[in-house]
């Protein structure tokens, strides 16, 4: 039975977290600083050392979870330990500032933290949610299938427009050729079909959007209307048939893409903040003793 | 059904080979997974692609996918099957042949090589990293090196030395050390806080106490025997910057009570901790008139219990309050009025205590010395005793000598001639007899005696009263910061405090008592008040440093 990181072990790390989180906020309520709550009492020092020392552990991840001969936990409970433990970051830095900010480096330290901490938590939001929605998008089949599919059709839709002419050949093949699904991040992020296709008018050949096939399809209705005879007609209308099912994987091979796009993202947002975080912690860390 | 499936492949001298396989049920699947009839390994076939199953006495090749089938090079989903039809599922070619005795269905497989080796994947395919441009591993590098460079290495040239750090700090765009504050500088600060290393003297040291000695003198509350209990203290122990809200002085109660509320034994002080159950009650500062010698007064003081029965105010000065106060008002040269507090009791500017209270300004209004009812706007003066009777003696001697024409009592005589020796001498002595006669009714019965402690004097002829020296005590509680400014609220009067209009003598201590005090302050601990109760620590009303206030010099 498949266990998800949340639910790992009874959720044993959400409670480790929450043991944290409140005996954070237990100290700070208890605590009656002779200065207005800062991280430079007693007690800031110590949340900001437990802060500290979660942050560097919790980058430390990223190197675990590439140890695969390590023996030390699983790499799902290290994931679990990884999401509970730091979003308790959220509440023990936010203990530690004293509720003080401002336009400083130790005020950047913190709010990169806090976008690691979104990012993150988006992360664990798209990880629950988009693998299962991806599955279904693809009927269970994986995307190697759907383009293995789509490829069978180019095949056989290239044979069939062979035997209607050169014309339909050179048609079909720039469909072919410039099918393209997610060119850019952007668009891949939408599910944007960016996909286009040849198309001669009045001698001259021009290139035309081809998003879902519309201007294929557009163009092979046109040509089965004018069709001589019945036999051209009825291959162009397979063709037709073979280019709406493409349609419909490229949709699904959209959807797919998007879904990934989404669940890779956050990572490009996660790691690079969690590296500036690392120098802005360690600048906070040098500047508040250097100038004491 | 039965279902015969030939396999054939071609050997290595490339001749057919086949074998057959027989299998009884009511449909043949095809697909790419293990538990398939008819396994293939093509990853263009999908795991379930396709059945073949009788139907209406027909034999059928059915698919759920959305590629279908390719039946005799038509792409189909549900096609149905005679026998020589081709069937087409990604490279394999399937062949419908005449089914041997005892089969109802045959079907001929040729195995190729591994029909999915061939595929390439498509490159129009990319994974998200190809195509978000920067990898993760360069977005997090310049990041990082970005942070440090603006955030760290540029203000760091502040440390190089002044010149570079006015340089910095002078540019609207460089990033100066400003952005390693923790926090905004006091405004009492904001003249010395643009250079960090004014106070900053040295880096990775605390801030030493030379460094707010360059502006500041305060002699420590510690210049006595607390020195050894604050040890290694600095300034900026307790004044700390870089603080929201700014606090420059630090207003918890251990400040003071950490060690107040538990003092050694030979202290000299009283236990104070909480204001309200761990504060003793009041002490009063009082000036207390010591008779040195003959008409000579020195002012000592002395620190009593304010609610001791034998405490009282020694001004020397006669006063009644309760008179004053009269609801009914009282008699002033305007006529009857109703006076109120503030008429004699002013604040000094800034509104922290009151002025003092004089004759010329507050009392001379009513209290006139007129002394002769014929001429009720002549007045002796106020201070001096002496200058009183020498005032009277000069004021008869006019009447007397003529200096005055209107006088009554001037001699009649003849126009023109002067006043022979003798006349003046009689006039002269005259005059001094009225005077004194009527500094005795001024000083014994009417005017002075009414404030002032008045006795006769018997061995000085000239000055034979003695009026006691009048000094009122400024401040009754000079450890004590108190602003009657701050206490002007909408729910407190004068009488909140004061039990003026009750007060029939100028003995009576109207300072409040530290009941009074209570009514509205409370803990330093918000719950265990009362509501009417604000949270009051010790450094609400007293200094840590000593600083001299009032009669204390």
């Amino acid at each position: 039975m498949h266990e998800s990181v949340l639910a790992f072990r009874k959720r044993r790390y959400l409670w480790v977290a929450l043991l944290l989180a409140g005996l954070a906020i237990l100290a700070y309520w208890f605590d009656d600083p002779q200065e207005p709550a800062n991280g430079g009492t007693p007690l800031g020092y110590a949340l900001g050392a437990l802060g500290a020392l979660l942050i560097l552990w919790l980058t430390w991840f990223g190197v675990r979870k590439r140890r695969y001969s390590s023996t030390l936990g699983s790499v799902q409970g290290w994931l679990s330990a990884h999401v509970y433990l730091g979003t308790s970051l959220l509440v023990i830095v936010l203990l530690h500032t004293g509720f003080q900010f401002g336009w400083n480096v130790h005020t950047l330290a913190f709010t990169l933290m806090m976008l690691v901490i979104l990012s993150g938590l988006f992360g664990v939001y798209v990880y629950m949610k988009y693998p299962e929605r991806m599955s279904e998008n693809r009927g269970g089949a994986p995307r190697i299938e759907l383009i293995d599919q789509l490829e069978d059709i180019d095949r056989r839709s290239a044979r069939v427009a062979a035997e209607l002419g050169a014309d339909f050949l050179e048609f079909v093949s720039s469909g072919i050729q410039r099918t393209q699904l997610g060119a850019t991040l952007w668009q891949r992020l939408r599910g944007h079909d960016s996909s286009q296709i040849l198309v001669r008018q009045g001698g001259q050949t021009q290139i035309a959007a081809n998003a879902g096939q519309e201007t294929a399809l557009d163009w092979l209705a046109e040509q089965q209307s004018i069709a001589g005879d019945g036999e051209t007609a009825a291959a162009i209308g397979e063709l037709s048939a073979l280019i709406r099912n493409k349609r419909r994987l490229l949709r699904q091979l959209g959807e797919d893409l998007k879904l990934q796009a989404k669940l890779e993202i956050w990572l490009y947002a996660h790691v690079p903040l969690t590296a500036g975080l690392i120098a802005a912690l360690l600048i906070h860390i040098l500047t508040v003793f250097l100038y004491w | 059904m039965r279902f015969l499936i030939r396999f054939i492949k071609k050997n290595a001298a490339g001749d057919a080979e086949h074998s057959d396989k027989i299998i009884s049920a009511p449909a043949i699947t095809i697909g790419r997974a293990t538990d398939q009839m008819l396994h293939l390994r093509d990853r263009r076939a999908r795991l379930e692609h396709a059945t073949i199953e009788r139907k209406n006495g027909d034999v059928h090749i059915k698919t759920g996918t959305i590629a279908g089938v390719t039946v005799n090079g038509r792409s189909q989903r549900d096609a149905k099957l005679a026998i020589g039809d081709g069937i087409e599922v990604g490279a394999n070619i399937m062949r419908v042949i005449e089914p041997p005795d005892g089969v109802d269905f045959a079907l001929s497989f040729e195995l190729g090589d591994d029909a999915g080796a061939e595929f390439l994947e498509q490159s129009w395919i990319t994974p998200t990293s190809g195509i978000a441009g920067w990898s993760k591993r360069r977005l997090s590098w310049s990041l990082a090196a970005l942070i440090i460079i603006v955030a760290f290495a540029l203000p760091g040239l502040s440390l190089l030395g002044p010149g570079v750090a006015s340089v910095m700090r002078g540019s609207e765009l460089l990033p100066d050390d400003g952005w390693w504050l923790a926090g905004p500088v006091h405004s009492g600060h904001s003249s010395t806080a643009a250079n960090c290393e004014n106070c900053h003297t040295s880096t990775f040291q605390r801030v030493p106490d030379d460094a707010c000695m360059a502006c500041h003198t305060a002699d420590r509350h510690v210049a006595g025997g607390a020195q050894a209990v604050l040890g290694e203290a600095r300034c900026a122990s307790c004044h700390l910057e870089h603080n929201e809200p700014p606090e420059l002085v630090k207003q918890h109660q251990g400040l003071c009570a950490d060690c107040h509320q538990n003092l050694p034994a030979d202290a000299n002080l009283q236990n104070a901790g909480d204001f309200l159950d761990a504060h003793p009650d009041f002490r009063v500062s009082l000036l207390r008139p010591v008779v040195t010698g003959a008409s000579e007064v020195e002012w000592s003081i002395e620190h009593v219990a304010l609610a001791a029965a034998t405490t009282a105010d020694r001004s020397n000065l006669k006063f009644d309050h309760q008179v004053h106060l009269d609801r009914e008002g009282i008699i002033t040269p305007d006529g009857k009025r109703v006076v109120d507090c503030a008429e004699c009791h002013v604040p000094e500017p800034g509104g922290a205590r009151m002025l003092p209270v004089s004759m010329d300004e507050h009392c001379s209004g009513c209290h006139t010395l007129s002394f002769d009812p014929d001429d009720p706007t002549r007045v002796v003066p106020h201070g001096d005793p002496a200058a009183v009777v020498q005032s009277l003696v000069e004021y008869y001697s006019a009447r007397l000598l003529g200096a005055d024409p209107d006088a009554a009592e001037q001699r009649v005589r003849r126009p023109g001639a002067a006043l022979t020796r003798a006349d003046r001498d009689k006039a002269a002595a005259e005059a001094r007899t009225k005077a004194l006669a009527v500094a005795e009714d001024l000083f014994e019965r009417r005017a002075c005696t009414n404030c002032h402690e008045v006795s006769k004097l018997d061995n000085n002829a000239d000055m034979p009263w003695w009026v006691r020296p009048v000094r009122l005590t400024e401040s009754f509680f000079p450890h004590a910061n108190f602003s009657h400014a701050a206490h002007d609220t909408e729910v407190t009067s004068c009488n909140s405090c004061h039990a003026a209009r009750e007060s029939r003598s100028a003995h009576d201590l109207l300072m409040p008592d530290i009941e009074t005090c209570r009514d509205c302050h409370g803990s330093a601990l918000e719950r265990r008040n009362k509501e009417s109760q604000t949270p009051s620590t010790c450094i609400m009303c007293h200094s840590f440093h000593f600083e001299a206030k009032g009669n204390h010099q």
